[in-house]
């Protein structure tokens, strides 16, 4: 009952709150007056029994204030109360909180945004249903090369009790029409049952496929993606029923999947259907996707799987299942590197600006001390003070992170815009700000606000009652702990930036030299074709090469078209053979290696500007067993010899060396990639097959080239049409995407620390004017006080560079992976990461001494 | 500051001395001051900062209940009252303040013998 009572109270005297006010007023102005009466009826002067009341009841606002703190709602109420005043006092001090506001809010915006990312390229599991049974599968041998499922294998899993579910999905592109525009799209054939493989798929319009989807008379249906459904039909609601053009092929669309739905890439945008029990066409390469029972151990699956791949296929029975987690396929070990460490420097960044937030605060309410120490003289306790300094603090914190949200909101939009595709997108999981990302955001804002907020608050409120009485703004009373803390938080600031430049200098050289690195082939101006010559349309190699001759013809009749070149196998990778190589050199010279193999036409060494440096390049006569090879490869077979008129033997075959070509470089990270290579003539032309084009002036669309070969009717199908700067850029896109990310946060970091440092000393300058100006009348030169402020300063900077260097050294070891041409103790990224902060440093400390240098003391004293 | 650093008095004790002094007789904040220093004969001092939170706390119990009139000078004045809560509140209070310090009383003037 008395719970009850008290919450009504409560209750009413936040509802009447004005009322109770006044009322609490009145009567403790009767009280003083009763007070005075009962004074002059003792025969006190009118004055004096005032005076004498006053001292007795002590500060009214005082009085009033214990009382306001009666009962759980005045905690609201003053909390209310603070929130008002700290309000006001941000707008009087407009410059410090909106520097703050805008650093948290900066700091705040990174950490979520960089957390959307981590957490979408890392931390989420796909999503899908209990994930981790969700695997790809092939088939491997020991050494690391794989094939993909047979169809065989593929039914005879279905029937096996290995798997819950086995399914399929093929990447492939096609052709969209829509009106008058023809896009190139990322596709995939699925087999109908996938979507319940993945399970949580549900389409936006319309359904998902039947199982008898994909059988004859009914192969015609097709799934849009949402973005499809939007960017190209103009989210027509009718959509559902309706036929589009694919591949010059009519198809109806059965149901639009939602954007979110990335399967079995991120970029594809339509599924087909494919049916696995019509008899299989040989260039079908489906990828199977399995989900594995939970009630199996994963073990015996995969030996059951086995045992029926070998009963169903005998031509991969030498193979076994090789088991790819769905979780794991989009983290190589670049991501695996990268990631972590861009979330590391995030985290610097963070507290890089919280230590500047922090300073900053630290500055304002020293200069607020008098304030305080005056509410202290007037009665409030210093658990007030706290309170209310904690209050303005969370109030920055607050609209700190408001900012955040939308800073992070705009960041993850523009980079799912600006950023490389092949860095951000390459993730089942969609990129937006969720309830994760938010809950990250209260995190890290609370975290950054208390940790801004707490020391600025404690050491305001040391002010004593009485301070505000003594001169307090000449001397340096309580200023020394002050004084020691910001500059700690400097170090700390300068530290961090310096860890961030020198990992930022690392990624940025590691770019530069991964961009600048001779490839020694000409990829400007070059698309290449891919295509797959199915056994269905073209039985034979005659056909296909007459299919070739005419693709050949439509391709050269295009605008600007110099030179085209057939080839399997394309720079960067062409096909992988490993093992002993052996040179006609007495004794047989056999080197162990693995190396690149491509096939070529006669024009494609041309075409690449590759030249042939010794011997000839390649004629119409030429036959398998004739080869060009690489420089690598000449001087591990035939040391400092001609290889021109030599032959080497791989395998059971021999090969005759008729040119040497001047080496191409693949500049990797993984330096294993950069294999040495020979050419091998381009005879007949196989079930999968490369065209390059090279262009005189600019290139044809892709889109064209696609269409044109698709409309030659000759039965192939292209699987890709790009631009060979664009494969070798995406190579790159990566590392360039660390190289800016790390760049942007070092940059942030080091203005962060250099405003720091900047307003650090200025205040310093500000608070020694006097000193200054006795000292420049005592006789001391402008040049000898600027000095001491340069000193100050550098002395902040050398102590933050020395502690920055052990975090450096820290680092650019866990770099190590991401580097490229660029050594750790490298002397050259050392002179940049300090020539960088030097300027910087002497930047922030110019101003500072230069308004210490112009103390005029004459002046001085007119102000005293 | 406050009264009860000076003389000792805790907090729930001055609840039961204005509870006791409003028994008496309903009266205003200033009053009850006065009385409670006049009948403890000057050690109790109770300072407004004190009395006016105890009086805020009990009529947030609902124990007093506060109510405007004019004092004999004239003035306006809020004159608290007890409610019917307060008044078995102060006969609890006072019957366990009793048997307390009784109790405490018995231990302060012990002697070995009695142990």
């Amino acid at each position: 009952m008395t719970f009850l009572r008290r919450a009504a109270g409560a209750l009413r005297a936040l509802v009447r709150r004005r009322r109770t006010e006044s009322e609490l007023d009145d009567e403790v102005r009767a009280y003083l007056a009763m007070a005075v009466d009962e004074k002059i009826r003792a025969g006190m002067s009118h004055d004096a029994a005032v005076r004498a009341a006053r001292a007795e009841i002590g500060s009214l606002e005082a009085v009033k204030d214990h009382t306001r703190d009666v009962g759980w709602e005045s905690v609201l109420d003053t909390f209310a109360h603070d929130v008002r005043h700290a309000c006001r006092g941000l707008r009087v001090r407009l410059g410090v909180s909106t520097a703050a506001i805008a650093m948290l809010g900066l700091g705040i915006g990174i950490t979520t945004a960089m957390f959307t990312v981590v957490d979408a390229l890392i931390l989420r599991p796909v999503p899908f249903h209990e994930p981790e049974q969700l695997a790809s599968m092939y088939m491997g041998n020991e050494r690391g090369g794989q094939t993909t499922v047979s169809p065989a294998v593929f039914r005879a899993w279905r029937e096996s009790r290995a798997f819950a579910a086995v399914e399929s999905a093929e990447p492939d592109t096609a052709l969209l029409e829509a009106g008058d525009t023809v896009v190139s799209r990322r596709i995939a054939r699925v087999s109908p049952g996938l979507f319940g493989l993945l399970q949580n798929v549900r389409p936006v319009h319309g359904r998902l496929f039947d199982p008898q989807d994909g059988r004859s008379g009914l192969d015609d249906r097709v799934l849009l993606s949402e973005d499809v459904w939007r960017g190209l039909f103009g989210a027509d609601p009718g959509i559902v029923g309706r036929r589009v053009t694919v591949d010059g092929e009519s198809l109806m669309v059965v149901g639009i999947l939602p954007a979110d739905f990335r399967f079995p890439s991120w970029n594809t945008v339509l599924w087909r259907p494919i049916n696995f029990d019509a008899p299989p066409r040989a260039t079908d390469r489906a990828r199977v996707y399995v989900r594995f029972r939970a009630d199996v151990p994963r073990p015996d699956a995969i030996r059951l799987a086995e045992g029926a791949a070998r009963a169903a296929d005998a031509t991969t029975a030498k193979l076994f299942p090789r088991v790819t987690p769905v979780a794991g396929l989009v983290l190589d070990s670049y991501y695996q590197g990268a990631v972590p460490l861009l979330a590391g420097g995030v985290v610097l960044v963070f507290i890089v600006l919280c230590a500047n937030v922090c300073s900053l605060l630290l500055a304002s309410v020293t200069a607020r001390r008098r304030e305080f120490s005056m509410r202290a003289t007037l009665g409030a306790r210093r658990i007030r003070l706290f309170r209310h300094a904690l209050v303005e603090s969370s109030v920055i914190g607050a609209c700190g992170m408001a900012l955040g949200i939308g800073f992070a909101w705009v960041l993850v939009l523009a980079s799912r815009v600006f950023l490389p595709e092949a860095f951000l997108l390459r993730t089942l999981n969609p990129l937006n700000i969720d309830l994760r990302a938010l809950a990250v955001t209260s995190v890290s804002g609370v975290l950054a606000t208390f940790s801004a907020g707490l020391l600025p608050a404690w050491i305001a409120t040391q002010a004593r009652a009485g301070d505000s009485l003594r001169v307090l703004d000449r001397g340096t009373i309580g200023t020394h702990g002050t004084r020691r803390i910001t500059r700690g938080l400097l170090v700390v600031e300068i530290g961090l930036a310096c860890t961030l430049l020198a990992g930022a200098t690392v990624l940025v050289r590691s770019f530069v030299n991964l961009a600048g690195a001779p490839r020694g082939i000409d990829t400007h101006g070059v698309l290449h074709v891919t295509l797959t010559m199915p056994p269905e349309t073209m039985p034979d190699a005659t056909a296909r090469v007459l299919a070739a001759r005419t693709i050949e013809e439509q391709v050269r009749e295009l605008p600007g078209i110099e030179r085209v070149a057939w080839s399997y196998g394309l720079p960067p990778s062409g096909s992988f053979s490993w093992g002993d190589w052996i040179s006609d050199l007495p004794g047989g010279r056999t080197v162990d290696m693995e190396v690149d193999r491509y096939s070529v036409g006669p024009e494609f060494l041309a075409l690449y500007g590759i030249p042939v440096l010794r011997g000839r390049t390649f004629v119409q006569s030429d036959r398998y067993g004739t080869v060009i090879v690489g420089e690598r490869f000449a001087a591990a077979l035939w040391p400092e010899l001609d290889p021109v008129g030599r032959s080497f033997t791989f395998g059971r075959e021999r090969f005759h060396v008729v040119g040497v070509a001047r080496e191409i470089h693949h500049p990797s990270m993984v330096a294993a990639r950069d294999r040495p290579e020979f050419w091998e003539p381009f005879e007949g032309v196989g079930r999968f097959t490369m065209m390059s084009i090279r262009c005189s002036a600019g290139c044809p669309d892709p889109a064209v080239v696609h269409h044109r070969i698709a409309a030659s009717q000759t039965g192939a199908r292209v699987f890709d049409v790009r631009e060979m700067d664009e494969v070798y850029f995406e190579q790159l896109a990566r590392p360039r995407a660390a190289a800016a990310l790390g760049f942007a946060f070092a940059g942030i970091a080091t203005l962060a620390a250099a405003g720091g440092l900047f307003s650090v000393l200025s205040y310093a300058v500000a608070r020694r004017r006097r000193e200054f100006g006795i000292r420049t009348a005592l006789g001391a030169s402008p040049v000898e006080i600027r000095r001491v402020v340069v000193r100050d300063g550098a002395r902040v900077a050398a102590v933050g560079a020395g502690v920055g260097l052990f975090g450096a050294l820290a680092l650019t070891r866990t770099l190590a992976s991401l580097q490229y041409g660029v050594e750790t103790t490298d002397l050259s990224t050392w002179v940049i990461v300090f020539g960088i902060l030097g300027l910087t440093a002497f930047a922030s400390v110019w101003r500072p001494s230069r308004e210490a240098m112009r103390v005029d003391p004459a002046l001085l004293l007119r102000e005293e | 500051v406050g009264a009860e650093k000076q003389s000792g008095l805790v907090q729930g004790t001055l609840d039961m001395l204005i509870l006791k002094t409003l028994a008496l007789e309903p009266m205003h904040g200033y009053g009850i001051g006065v009385r409670i220093e006049q009948i403890s004969n000057g050690v109790f001092q109770v300072n407004a900062g004190s009395l006016f939170p105890a009086f805020r706390r009990l009529e947030r119990d609902g124990l007093i209940k506060g109510e405007w009139h004019d004092t004999e000078n004239s003035r306006r004045a809020k004159y608290y009252a007890l409610t019917a809560q307060g008044r078995a509140r102060l006969r609890r209070d006072t019957r366990e303040w009793e048997t307390q310090t009784a109790a405490i009383a018995r231990i302060l003037h012990a002697t070995t013998g009695e142990l």
